[in-house]
């Protein structure tokens, strides 16, 4: 059991750096594997030749942080779902489910629709995670009954909080004429355009809260089979929750703030991954950040090139492979595979 | 490793509503106690504030000395180890990896499994009986499967008290008496503390060392099991009429039902029906008027007849003679009082000898103090007349006085004959 979730994961390693190398060198100019193998060795040796080659400018500035990116988005939104099936016991959590991924929606169509001027692709993550930040407070407080957090009331605070501010953002949408072909553009979520420093900027999230999440893998096995159960085992489940629920929803609101609500990644890969590696969180986290990245990467890869020179949102592929690969996983697990 | 459990006047409730009203109790190493009580008595909300799963609204439970709140979980979580009903749904973990679950608060956050906690854990499944099943997913398992997991779980957690919410609910009767036993066998080489609430009386008597009964979130008696497991406690508390019968083997008191819809006094005829048997004669009717919610008397019986014995199971007032000795002059006046106050006398189909022929004069007595009296008379006296001629006389005075013959020991026939009885005077 343990040899066979230890090879899964350096199979999922392989994998993802596989896709990676290969999704670098597809696109509008394909480029020869050995040569982005080069080229991304030169970059990593720190020896930059000072005429770059298109191909060099190709790969390091547009389709390496793009494709980073989307390894890191996908593997924040798939690694936040996970933690908050468990938190929230529920098989159709996702990391918007809780009204933090609105919150940031919010925030962008603020900014856009108050500060047109202004809102570049900088200030409107800020704006987002600012959003995100104010709806995971709202959710908080909303949820949180005598100082315990109850997973039903945590539920319906996010529902609730997530209806409301859906219904501000239609409204945004409709106030805002000639933006809302922007804000539709910015909600259907993408990867485009983003660069390196939007990169910089959710990684410290990810990794933040990636490393409250493994701290605390254990104590959310524990707190599955029954926060009395998790009580008498000697886990402090009131405190495990909060801190998973702040560091799942930092972890959405930094990935949402910078490429919108790409859908499905966070409710799907979290369960491929339970069924291929069971639901130990101490394999099961690893495992959704690469399962994420990799589904992420891949939908992106296709997302640029099928209608090439033009994309179609990633957040319409993922939702086209990942409903029936889903399908299909569970379909053949449907004895074994039990939320 | 002496564990010492005190709690002081504790008071629980749910929003508004009290559950548990001022419980004070010691547990010490080594006990084996039973927590009883009907539905709704506060059993298992008792059992959670130990736990520390629930906070108490007032009062104090203290640990080794020191008060439940300032332990920290994880050093609690090595003191006692909770058994609750396994209803927990979450993921499907394997049987192994649940009880491994048992040495999470042994085991450092990242530290990896030693060979004293794989041994715990294996110890423990193999105690349980559900080594065999290590591999599978609990989700596969059945309701008694699980319930073995959860306790081999607890048993990893290597406590010196193992505190259990109705362990055997899910469990068929083997496996009843299985876990029960296995309870008893680490609590006596192990001395490893045991308090367990329990639904079924009868097991918390043959195992338990000492029962606790709560009643409206008090205790409401407490002991060994006789003291606890009377008729009385028992009826104040779950309303229901009981028979105790001390098991065949141990001597532990053991519960029988009266069936519940027939419990309590006998609407149509409240006053007491006074019996007159012997050898058996009257036991049948004796049980079928009982279970029929009528209240009984008996004399004279020998100590040590059937009779006797069904009278004393069924806890009858009744006059009692040595066995073996003719009714003494003594006895009978008591038996002639028990049916002045009765409502109504049955003689039963006695072998009548020269020990015995007060019985029949005492029926006579009856019919002349105008009080019913029903005869039971199958075949005639004769056949079991055994004082030349003395008690078949005696017979024919109650057929001139107006007793009422009844051919068969019929409950129908004597309740329909009472009732013509009662309302014709």
């Amino acid at each position: 059991m343990r040899g066979r979730r230890f090879f899964l994961l350096v199979l999922l390693l392989v994998i993802a750096a596989a896709v990676m190398l290969a999704a670098v060198g597809i696109g509008a100019v394909m480029i020869p594997l050995r040569e982005v193998a080069g080229i991304i060795w030169n970059a990593l040796r720190g020896s930059i030749s000072p005429s770059p080659l298109p191909a060099e400018t190709i790969i390091l500035q547009v389709r390496l942080p793009r494709i980073l990116l989307g390894f890191f988005i996908g593997a924040s939104l798939s690694v936040a779902g996970t933690a908050f099936q468990g938190l929230l016991q529920n098989p159709l959590a996702d990391p918007y489910t809780i009204g933090v991924s609105s919150g940031a929606a919010l925030g962008a169509t603020a900014a856009m629709l108050f500060f047109p001027k202004a809102a570049s692709t900088f200030t409107i993550p800020l704006a987002a995670f600012a959003g995100a930040l104010l709806a995971l407070f709202t959710v908080y407080r909303l949820g949180s009954v005598g100082g315990r957090l109850p997973v039903v009331t945590v539920l319906l605070a996010g529902v609730v909080v997530s209806s409301f501010l859906s219904a501000a953002i239609s409204l945004g949408m409709l106030l805002a004429r000639e933006q809302m072909r922007n804000i539709f553009f910015w909600l259907a979520g993408g990867l485009g355009q983003k660069g390196w420093p939007l990169l910089l900027f959710i990684i410290p999230y990810f990794a933040a809260g990636l490393a409250v999440l493994l701290y605390l893998s254990r104590d959310l096995n524990l707190i599955l089979l029954g926060e009395e159960d998790a009580l008498s085992l000697g886990v402090e489940v009131e405190q495990t929750k909060r801190w998973i629920l702040v560091a799942a929803s930092l972890i959405t609101a930094g990935a949402v703030s910078v490429s919108g609500m790409i859908g499905f990644v966070g409710l799907i890969v979290p369960h491929a991954m339970r069924i291929l590696i069971g639901p130990d969180h101490r394999y099961l986290y690893p495992a959704a950040l690469l399962g994420g990245g990799i589904f992420l990467v891949a939908a992106d890869t296709f997302a640029r090139t099928v209608i090439a020179p033009a994309e179609i949102p990633v957040g319409i592929i993922t939702a086209f492979l990942g409903a029936p690969f889903f399908i299909y996983l569970l379909r053949r697990h449907r004895e074994k595979y039990r939320f | 490793m002496g564990l010492q459990i005190e709690v002081k006047d504790l008071i629980f409730g749910y929003g508004g509503e009290t559950v548990l009203d001022g419980i004070s109790l010691t547990i010490g190493q080594g006990d084996f106690i039973g927590i009883i009580g009907p539905n709704g008595s506060g059993k298992s909300t008792f059992l959670k504030n130990l736990a520390a799963i629930l906070t108490p609204a007032a009062g104090e439970i203290i640990i080794d000395g020191k008060a439940l709140p300032r332990w920290r979980r994880r050093e609690l979580a090595r003191r006692l180890a909770l058994v609750g009903q396994g209803a927990a749904a979450g993921f499907n973990f394997t049987v192994e990896e649940m009880v491994a679950m048992g040495r999470y608060p042994h085991v450092q956050r990242f530290g990896s499994f030693k060979p004293t906690d794989h041994r715990a854990v294996e110890r423990a499944m193999h105690l349980t009986g559900c080594y065999h099943l290590r591999e599978r997913g609990i989700f596969s398992l059945s309701g008694g499967e699980r319930q073995r997991v959860l306790l081999a779980r607890a048993l990893a957690q290597e406590t010196p008290c193992l505190l259990l919410d109705e362990p055997t609910s899910f469990l068929d009767l083997g496996y009843q008496v299985e876990l029960l036993e296995l309870l008893r066998s680490l609590n006596q080489r192990e001395r490893i503390t045991v308090v367990m609430v329990m639904h079924d009386l009868n097991l918390a008597s043959r195992y338990c060392r000492k029962l606790f009964l709560l009643y409206g979130g008090r205790i409401h008696a407490c002991g060994d099991p006789e003291e606890v497991l009377t008729r009385e406690h028992i009826l104040e508390v779950y309303r229901t009429e009981v028979l105790i019968e001390p098991h065949p083997l141990d001597g532990k008191p053991q519960v029988i039902p009266v069936s519940t819809a027939q419990a309590g006094p006998n609407q149509n005829f409240q006053q007491r029906i006074h019996i007159i048997g012997g050898g058996g004669s009257a036991s049948p009717l004796m049980k079928e008027l009982f279970a029929r919610g009528f209240s009984l008397s008996a004399g004279v019986l020998s100590v040590g007849d059937s009779d006797w014995a069904t009278a004393r199971r069924l806890g009858l007032t009744m006059v009692e003679e040595a066995p073996f000795y003719p009714i003494s002059p003594q006895r009978h006046r008591q038996n002639l009082e028990l049916i002045e106050k009765a409502g109504a006398v049955v003689l039963a189909p006695v072998y009548i000898g020269p020990g015995n022929l007060p019985n029949v004069e005492a029926a006579l007595f009856a019919l002349q103090r105008k009080r019913p009296l029903i005869v039971i008379d199958a075949a005639g006296v004769a056949g079991r007349d055994f004082t030349g001629g003395q008690g078949a006389a005696l017979y024919r005075r109650l057929e001139e006085g107006g007793a009422l013959f009844l051919p068969r020991p019929d409950a129908d026939a004597v309740i329909e004959a009472l009732f013509s009885a009662s309302s014709g005077q």
